[in-house]
Parts: structure tokens; sequence; C-alpha cells
């Protein structure tokens, strides 16, 4: 008799969420294992990677991003630059600027940027608002107006401004919504609830459940990552099963082994070299904790991580 | 030096002269005039209002006051500095808290049932109501000249042979007055004492028709405290009273009162305040009332907090707020009346419920006792409500208990227009889930308006807004009407009576950050109760009886406390309102030596459960902080009508 391996898909499963449009759509979640259990049922939807386009992109300094976006000017031509890139599954378009406390860009503006992003590329867009809840709130109603029809990603509602950003990203404009709660499995649960009780239907969310930079406290991000995935399938708890997307991006290009230049940490070492080991480390954490795409925003970052994904799946 | 006149509504005005500099609620606390401040003078809970009507403060501005109110005069008083001669008018509602505050002192049918139905509970499991206390009729022979024996031995002889007992005690108070009392009474008296084995210790002497011995049963609350004399021969009521803590000017909570007794001079400043000023006229009150003179109290028992224990006797009550948070002692032997100058027989025993922690005190030792729950099979939960929450669970093989930090809420505290439950106060509310307009029962005379809003009051308008889907499950407004405005920053509130129709003319509201003040102390109650059964691996649906208790409940609606996810949501038959628990237990203790020696056993059994350190208890909190809870499946009955 030969050995027959027992398997053990969960009962519950998450969302499946579809993003974009047309044959470079994507899917993100859709699985009931455990991230890279494809001995317990096959993964329908290997877990995707966006590249970050910033509107402040034309103040990164690292020598890899200056080369690799070299002759762009817009946001448009970074992205149209970056959807090339192999193992791009889609385009993160970061509005910084807009923060109130910071550059403070129209709304207007900004939505010229995404239409123009969205008119140049075909891969699925998802827009990272600027943490103004009050900005985001009028960016994101705006931008999925202008946006209809393109079944973008606004990350993210937050408690604050849960009801406008709901109402306007998806009941009026039909597209997906991002639920941001920081490192709490309980907190992640109750903004799921209050967009529920708003009639977004939840095949229409994606969790960020904050993360954080390895080294930074990651132990909260991993243990939360934990605990949601294993309610949602263990217990399928339906108010966590939404996938999750998580911003590595905004966390690891802010810590000090990617801003320390190397006059100042001779020791080390080279300081692109330090972001993109930060990048790629909390992206595999992240990925192998629970997390159903990721949003990078160096080229090598990306290459490493897509070979982490193809050789796990 | 400045002349500073408070008038007080309805009672005479108080003059005092200060220093320039001074602050107002400070020289109010040195004037005994009582202004309520439940955050002592922090300027944060906006309760300390006053009315300047002559002359000048300094003045700092204050969120609480707008700037109408501050043109007419209104200012906060720990807020303001004497600069001048002034006079300031203190309104009714300031000082109503210490004299009419609704407190479960047994002064309803209802209460006095509830207090019956307790002690009947305690003899059914089998504590004897007998007490070592005896006041016993004597004749000597006079002496005479060919009699000679002296008056200690002949009343020896004499209570030898009425007792049975090897041996008297005459200690000195009692040897000084003996002479006289005897010649008075023709040496016939009445010997009032405490049998010791086969000793008997002469306490009092009195004339032959005064036979009364009597026991006082004390419940010391950070708030409230309330008192009942007992005759410890009969066990009957023979009066009843309360009043609130005077403390309470020295802060709201036990870590206000304990930063207060470290400072200088300050552990006697607030013995005092408990003693001298609460305690004190009290019991001359009852003993009055009860026709009885003080030296006839033989007995009394205590049952307070840990804090409000360590700052009775005077004991530094530091310890119980910095870690590891050990008091300096939880049961106390050989403490006397004569030890604390209180107004009973200097050698009356005060008998203290032992204190099994420093958040779980004798208030809860005592209350477990009364409640019953160490002589049940099935497992209880009982539920002391206050600015602390204390929560016992268990049956006659084991007891648990926890502290959990509710804050003031339920007191009215940390809430905008929140009060203590005094006339005025809104106690309950219903609201027409179409028209949203609320229905208000408010504590006073019929035709009293609206004044503020009382923890029960609180937990029925959130009840209420939730279920009429007025609020969300984050307690944010959703729905929009007449009676819920928004200020300019878009911060909703739910009106429940307009200017004109309140008592003070001011706006009676309940806004997004009361709200979420109150979730946070729902939260607090039900996570603690959550953690401590999955500590010992139970769900709710083991409990076979909750027990609730404290001064809150008598008017708190189960049904609404479970919708929004305060209490477990079992069967509301299951729920029992056993009003002043603490008290009842201390009665129980004064009035039976079993039952003392139950409360020590009981305090011995219990476990207790630091929260603070335990690691799911965060966890279970930030799930409880929502309408009902995060985990609805927790609360089937929770409704949302619209």
């Amino acid at each position: 008799m030969s050995f027959v391996p027992k398997t053990a898909p969960f009962s519950g499963k998450i969302n499946a969420v579809t993003l974009g449009t047309g044959d470079k759509a994507i899917v993100i979640g859709g699985q009931n294992v455990l991230p890279f259990y494809t001995f317990d049922a096959a993964i329908e939807n290997a877990p995707k990677v966006g590249v970050e386009i910033s509107d402040v992109a034309d103040t990164w300094d690292v020598p890899g991003l200056v080369d690799f976006y070299a002759g762009c000017t817009t946001m448009a031509d970074r992205a149209k630059k970056a959807e090339e890139l192999p193992g791009c599954d889609f385009i993160a378009l970061n509005f910084v600027s807009a923060d109130p406390n910071g550059a403070n860009r129209s709304v207007e503006e900004c939505v010229a940027d995404a239409k123009a992003v969205a008119d140049a590329i075909a891969k699925p867009i998802v827009v990272l608002g600027c943490k103004n809840v009050e900005k985001d709130a009028d960016l994101f109603t705006k931008m999925s107006e202008a946006l209809a029809g393109k079944n973008v990603l606004f990350m993210s509602a937050k408690n604050e401004n849960y009801k406008t950003v709901g109402a306007s990203v998806v009941l009026a404009n039909g597209q997906k919504v991002g639920a941001e709660t920081a490192d709490d499995i309980n907190l992640a649960k109750q903004l799921n609830i209050m967009l529920k009780g708003l009639n977004v239907n939840p095949e229409a969310v994606v969790m960020d459940i904050g993360t954080a930079a390895v080294g930074y406290g990651y132990e909260y991000a991993a243990s939360t990552l934990d605990r949601i995935r294993l309610a949602a399938l263990q217990q399928s708890d339906a108010d966590l099963q939404m996938p999750i997307m998580a911003l590595v991006c905004n966390d690891v290009w802010g810590v000090k082994e990617s801003t320390a230049s190397e006059e100042d940490e001779p020791a080390w070492g080279c300081r692109e070299e330090r972001a993109i080991s930060m990048e790629v480390a909390t992206a595999a954490a992240d990925l192998t904790g629970g997390a159903d795409a990721v949003v990078l925003r160096h080229p090598a970052s990306v290459a490493a991580i897509q070979k982490f994904i193809a050789e796990l799946i | 030096m400045p002349k500073v006149i408070f008038q007080i509504e309805g009672a005479t005005s108080v003059e005092i002269t200060c220093q320039a500099g001074d602050n107002l609620l400070e020289l109010a606390r040195r004037a005994n005039v009582a202004i309520d401040a439940p955050c002592s003078g922090n300027g944060s809970c906006g309760k300390c209002r006053v009315k300047l009507l002559e002359g000048e403060l300094e003045t700092i501005p204050s969120r609480h006051i707008n700037d109408e109110e501050f043109e007419t005069g209104w200012r906060l008083s720990c807020n303001c500095k004497v600069v001048g001669d002034c006079t300031v008018f203190v309104p009714d509602i300031a000082s109503a808290y210490q004299s009419r505050m609704k407190t479960a002192d047994l002064s309803s049918p209802q209460e006095l049932a509830i207090f019956e139905s307790c002690q009947n509970r305690l003899r059914e499991s089998g504590i004897v109501f007998e007490n070592s206390f005896r006041a016993v009729v004597v004749e000597m022979a006079e002496p005479t000249l060919d009699d000679t024996m002296p008056d200690n031995e002949r009343l020896t002889w004499a209570v030898q042979e009425a007792l049975d007992v090897a041996n008297v005690k005459i200690p000195f108070g009692v040897m000084v007055k003996l002479a006289s009392v005897l010649r008075e009474n023709n040496f016939r008296i009445c010997v009032k004492g405490e049998l010791q084995g086969d000793t008997f210790l002469c306490m009092e002497l009195s004339n032959p028709d005064d036979t009364t011995i009597v026991g006082c049963a004390i419940d010391i609350g950070t708030t409230t405290v309330t008192m009942v004399l007992t005759d410890l021969t009969t066990g009957k009521l023979l009066a009843k009273g309360s009043s609130g803590n005077g403390q309470i000017r020295f802060g709201a909570d036990v870590i206000n009162r304990i930063i207060q007794q470290g400072k200088d001079g300050g552990k006697k400043k607030l013995q005092d305040a408990i003693i001298k000023e609460t305690l004190n006229p009290i019991i001359v009150n009852l003993c009055k009332t009860a026709d009885i003179s003080a030296r006839s109290i033989l007995r009394l028992c205590v049952a307070a907090n840990t804090t409000m224990n360590h700052l009775f006797v005077g004991v530094d009550a530091e310890p119980v707020r910095m870690e590891p948070y050990i008091p300096s002692f939880f049961g106390w032997e050989d403490l006397t009346a004569g030890d604390l100058k209180l107004p009973a027989n200097p050698l009356a025993p005060v008998l203290i419920a032992p204190n099994i922690g420093s958040y779980v005190g004798g208030d809860i030792t005592a209350g477990a006792l009364a409640a019953g729950l160490w002589d049940r099979d099935e497992m209880s939960l009982f539920i002391d409500l206050g600015t602390n929450g204390e929560i016992v669970f268990g049956n006659r093989d084991f007891m648990m208990s926890c502290a959990c930090s509710a804050g003031p809420a339920f007191e009215g505290g940390d809430i905008s227009c929140g009060m203590r439950a005094t006339d005025g106060a809104v106690e309950a509310v219903t609201i027409d889930k179409h028209t949203m307009e609320p229905t208000l029962t408010i504590v006073g005379e019929p035709g009293q308006k609206p004044v503020g809003i009382c923890g029960s009051g609180i937990i029925d308008v959130i009840s209420e807004l939730f279920r009429c889907g007025i609020i969300n499950a984050k307690g944010l407004f959703v729905r929009e009407g007449e009676r819920v405005l928004r200020d300019t920053h878009n911060m909703g509130r739910f009106v429940l009576a307009t200017a004109q129709e309140s008592e003070t003319g001011r706006e009676i509201s309940i806004n997004e950050v009361d709200i979420d003040n109150f979730i946070r102390a729902k939260g607090a109650i039900f996570s603690a109760i959550d953690t401590m059964l999955s500590a010992v691996d139970m769900t709710v649906d083991m409990i076979d009886t909750v027990y609730v208790a404290g001064g809150i409940g008598s008017g708190i609606n189960m049904k609404n406390s479970v919708n929004i996810g305060m209490l477990p949501d079992v069967e509301l038959e299951k729920y029992q309102y056993i009003g002043n628990s603490s008290l009842t237990g201390a009665y129980a203790m004064v009035m039976s030596d079993a039952a003392a020696a139950k409360c020590a056993e009981v305090g011995a059994n219990m476990t207790y459960l630091e929260l603070s350190t335990h690691p799911g208890y965060m966890d279970a909190f930030v799930a409880a902080c929502f309408l009902p809870h995060t985990d609805a499946s927790l609360f089937p009955s929770s409704v949302q009508e619209m």
C-alpha cells in the first residue's frame, strides 16, 4: 500500500478579491490553507506583489531607484516603467504629498495624476492615501469617481473615516476598499463589522492590519497576522476572511537601516543593500505569516520576492 | 487679607478669609463648603462649577465653561485663584452629592426585603446567628459593716453565678465607674460584655432597665458610607443611615486618595475625614434615633475596599498603589473602637472584613459571604459595580476574584452631563425608534426637571441609542435627526433635554466622547468576567446565578446591560440584585461569630487573579470595547432594531 499523505485544508476560506480589469486583472486570497501550505490544498492565487510609485519619487536618492526610473518625470512615466518589471502584479500609487501637514497637494492634482496613470497602464491600481483621515476621505471620494470602472483598491478606510470612504469608494463607485487598523485582531474585526453595517460587501474589502519593519516591534505584526489568519480559517470567522495586503514599502524605507548613510554607519555597509534586505526580509515574513499581497519599492526586492513566491507555490 | 463669601444655594452663606493666590476649591474645602469635585481639582471633570457674583477671580479657561457661561460668571472652582474680596454662588447640584445621594442603605422596603432574604439564605446555609456578647442583670447584696466584700469581688461573684463562668475581667474603664453605678442602682445593675471561653469581660455597666447591647455594621464605600445598628441579642435593626464619604473632597477614586494621604499630614486628614466627619456623626445620630448610649455598642464590623480599610485605620496605603501592589494587611484582629476613637464602647472589637488583594477588599469578602455563593454547588457570578468593578466566580469548591478599573463612569464621572444619583439625575431612558424621542425617568419629586444623567441612565441611553440604530457598534452617531446634533469638530451628541427642558438651563446630552468613555467602562467589566471565566476554562452558560451588587445596581436595567455587552448574556431570570451586599455581610459578621469566621474563611479560600499582569486581559478588553462585543456570538440577545 502506498503512502497517502493526510491533507488538512480548513473549512474557512479567504475571500477572493479581484483587482483591476481585463486580462491583467488579479485575484488575491481565495485559499483555505495556511500560507504556502500547498500540500494541504492547491493555492489557486499565489500572493501578489505590487510596486510602489510615490508622488515624491523624485526625492528618492538610492542609486538603484534613480537608475531604474531614469528619464521618468511623472507618476505615469514611472508606473509604465514599473509595470514592465518582471514580478510586478499591480501598481500602488502613494500620494504622500497630499498630506495637509506636509506639501498639502490639492485633491484635483492628485486625481489628475491617478487618471494619467490609469490611462497609461493596464495592470491593476492600488491607491495609498496620505494618512490624514479627512484628506484621505476627500481624496478617495474624488479619485474613486474619476477612476470609475477600473476596479481600483483604495488603502485605506480607518475607524475615523470608514463611513465616507466606504460609501464613496464601494457603494457609489464600485471600487475596492482597504480596512486599516493597528496591529490588533479585535480592532480589525470591528472595522470590518462596521463596513458591513454600511452595506459594503465583504468581498470588496482588503485588510491592512498594520505591519512593521522587521526588528521594529515586528512580533506584534506577526502575532496579529497569525491570529487573524487562524480565526479566518480555523474558526471560519467571516468578519476576518478578507485578504490582507501589507504595505511593506511604507515601513521599511523610513527606518535607520534604510536611511543612515555609509559615512554615518561605515560598519553597516552599502545603504541600498541594507534597505533592500529590510524590504525583502519584512515582505517574506509578512507573506509567510499570512499576507496575500505586499507592496514593495525596490526592483531588486520585487525580483527576490517574486522568486521566493515562485519557489514555494 | 481677601475675604471670600460662599453663597450656598438653599443654605446659609459661609465667609472665610484667605491669602491672595489661594485656590478656590481648596478654600471651599477649608471652609467645609461641599463642592463635588470627582477629579479632585484636576480641572478634568468640570463638576465643581460655581458662579462669581461679586469681585474677581483669576481663572484659567476651561473647555467645560463656554464663553457665554464665562460672561455670566460661571467658573470651575478648581481653576480659580483668589485675588481679592469676592462672593461666589455655590449651586445646589454642586453639594447635593453629600446630602441626597441615592444609596442602597435599606431605606426602601425592597432593599429591606433583599436584606432579609440574604440573612435567611445565610441561616439556610447553616450560619448560626449567635454571638458571645451578653447583657445580664445581676443583683448583689449591698455591703454592710459585716459584709465587707469590695465592689469588684461582689460583681465578680454575681457574674460568675449568673453566667456560669470561672473568671470575670473588670478592665480599668469599667472599674472607675463601678462604685457609682452600683450605688446609684442599689446594687442591681446590668452588666454588658463578652464571653471569652470561661471568662467574662465586663465592658459596660448600666441601670437594670437598659439591657440593650448593640452591634454596628458599617460599609465604607469610596463614594458613600452606610451603616446599621442592630440589637446583638435579637438581631433586630435599631437604626440605619448613610452619607457621602467625607474623603470625597480629596478625590473621587482610591488612587487620588492614596496620593493625598501620602502628603504631609495626609493620613491624619483622610482618617479624620472618614472617622470624625463621616462615621461619628452617623453613629451619634443613629444612637439618638435608637435611643441607646454609644457605650452599648459592643462590636463593630467594617466592610470596605482595601484602600478604605487602610485609610480608616490610618495605615499607609501607598503600597496598594505601587507595584507589586501588596497592602499592609489583609485581615486584622484585636482592633478596638478605642484605638480609632469611634463613638462606641472603647473596648468594642472592630472586625475588619478581610481584604484579599490590593483591589479586592473586605467589601467583596463580606459581599461574597452575603451572596452565599460559597455554599452552592452551582456556579455563581458575583459582580460589585462601582468605581472599581469587583468580580467573584465560583461555588462551594472554589472561588476566584478579580478587580477591574471601570473608572467613574458608573457614578457619572468622565461623562459631560454625568452626575451621581441625586435629585435631578436621569436614571432611566427609553427612546422611540421611529421618532427618536426620549422618555426620561428622573430621581426626585414628581415634576423634578433633569439636571444630569447618572450611571443607570447612561446604560439605558446607550442601549437605546444602539437598539434604535442611532449609534453604531463603536458608539458613533450614524442616524440624523432633530435630537442628534454635531459640534464644530463634527462630534455627534444626542440631546436628552434641551436647555429649556433642564433644571439648570444647560442642555443635557450625551456625546461620542461620553459614549466612548462608557464603552471602555463596560468593556472593563465584561472583559474581566470573560478573562476570569476563561482562566478556569468555563463559559457563561455554566453560570447559574449572577448576583449584582452595588449602589448603582438598584436602578440598573439588566436587559439593557446585556444589550450593550456589559453583563453576560444569560437568561434575565438568572440575574439577582442583592443591593448593598457589603453591608449585609458586615451585619451578619456583627451578629454572628460563625459568619465572622466564615467570612475569614471565604477570604482565605478566594484566589485573586491580577488582571493587569494577565496576558489575555488587554485583548479581551479591546474585544469588549464594542457594542455589544467584537464576538457577537457572545450576545445573541443583543438587538439593533433599526
